[in-house]
Formats: structure tokens, C-alpha cells, sequence
């Protein structure tokens, strides 16, 4: 499905299916900062090696 | 967000707070795609109090750390989201808490900011995250132009907005 299809499916659903996906995606942002998967800025992974 | 908006609803029928609206990316959830975001910002009007121009946050503090809320930074952690409390501080955004749409969470019933007046609050605090959701209310077609135009012409952000035209509309319309 395209992005413009998809963020009009997804405009469409209602604000509760919507907060229910917003807190989906809060908990993955959570879960991902936690990890530490977050890709470093090039400069900052850089220093971190000096 | 069930819980949060029940906390703050029964802060709103004890009087701590007057009318409240959700803004910010969740109130933008309402009208566009949902796009991540980790708090809820609440702007809220407090109770008339007479013979005083000091306003605090401080009774909505109070009340939500006496119901488990956690302090965090400028947030309250509510239910399971942290919540920002913002009072209005122009007509702009007194206006935009009065003319708040009615809707509900699973049934709790709470209120959003229009989409016409969160535009034109992003457009006036004006920082790059806030360029960016005027651009997906306009992309995904969220906003009453005439509507907006009005909204922008009463508070005094039309050069605000011309200037966002030309930086970021010019030659896609």
C-alpha cells in the first residue's frame, strides 16, 4: 500500500483506534531508546571512538 | 490514556481546572495519521479567581501527585502518559480551548483543539517540528482553508504565514 493510501486509512480510523496506535509507537520508541538501538550521529559515534 | 483522561476530567468537575482541550501531536492525532509522540499536552484554563493576577499550576500539581501523579521534568506522569499542562497565554489559544471539539477516548469524553487552530499555534510558536505538522495538516488535506485563513487574520499571523508560504509552499501549489 502506498504512504498516502496508508496515512489516509489511518486518518480515517477513529480517535480511540488512533490513540490505541499512538501508544503502540510511544512503547516501540520507549523500547528502542532503552535498547539503545538508536543510530548515532556520525560525528558523536566518532568521538565516542577517540 | 483512558485513565489519564478520567483524572483529568475528574479534576475538571472538582474545579481545579476550567475548560481543557488536547493540542500538540496527540490533538493533531485526531485529524491527520497517528506519528509518534511520547507525552499529552493539555491546555487548560483555570477557575476565575478573583482580586489576584498570579496564575499557578500548582493546584493541578497538587491534585494530581495526591492521585499517584509523578513529576517529571515540565511533564506529570497521569495514568500512563505524561502529560504537559499549558495555560493559554494569548487569544489565540484561549480562543482555541473555547472552540475545542467534543469527542471521546473508549467513552471518556474529552475535547481537541480544531484543526485550524492547532495549525495556527504551531505556525505561531514556529519551531521545525511545528513546520512540519502544518505541512501534514495541508498534505493530508486536514484543515478548512477559508476556516484557517480566518483564524490566522483575527490573531495577527498573517505575515507569519506568508513568510511560511514562501519557505515552504512556493511552486507545490
Amino acid at each position: 500500500m502506498s504512504k498516502p493510501k496508508l496515512q489516509a486509512r489511518q486518518a480515517a480510523l477513529s480517535f480511540s483506534e488512533k490513540i490505541k496506535l499512538l501508544e503502540k509507537l510511544r512503547d516501540r520508541e520507549k523500547l528502542i531508546a532503552a535498547a539503545g538501538l538508536r543510530r548515532k550521529a556520525p560525528r558523536a559515534a566518532a568521538d565516542e571512538k577517540e | 490514556m483512558k485513565a489519564t483522561l478520567e483524572i483529568i476530567n475528574q479534576m475538571q468537575a472538582d474545579g481545579i481546572i476550567g475548560e481543557y482541550a488536547i493540542g500538540g501531536a496527540v490533538g493533531a492525532t485526531f485529524y491527520l495519521a497517528p506519528a509518534a509522540t511520547v507525552d499529552l499536552d493539555i491546555f487548560a484554563t483555570l477557575p476565575e479567581t478573583s482580586g489576584t493576577a498570579l496564575v499557578s499550576l500548582s493546584p493541578i500539581y497538587e491534585f494530581l501527585k495526591s492521585r499517584g501523579g509523578i513529576i517529571q521534568d515540565e511533564y506529570i506522569v497521569v495514568g500512563d502518559w505524561p502529560v504537559q499542562f499549558l495555560l493559554p497565554n494569548n487569544t489565540l489559544e484561549q480562543e482555541a480551548v473555547h472552540q475545542a471539539v467534543s469527542t471521546d477516548v473508549d467513552g471518556i469524553p474529552t475535547r481537541v483543539i480544531s484543526a485550524e487552530h492547532l495549525v495556527a499555534i504551531a505556525l505561531n510558536t514556529g519551531r521545525a517540528k511545528d513546520y512540519s505538522r502544518i505541512l501534514q495538516f495541508l498534505e493530508q488535506q486536514a484543515v478548512h482553508p477559508k476556516t484557517l485563513q480566518e483564524v490566522i487574520d483575527r490573531h495577527g499571523l498573517s505575515a507569519k504565514w506568508n513568510q511560511f508560504e514562501q519557505r515552504f509552499l512556493k511552486g507545490s501549489r
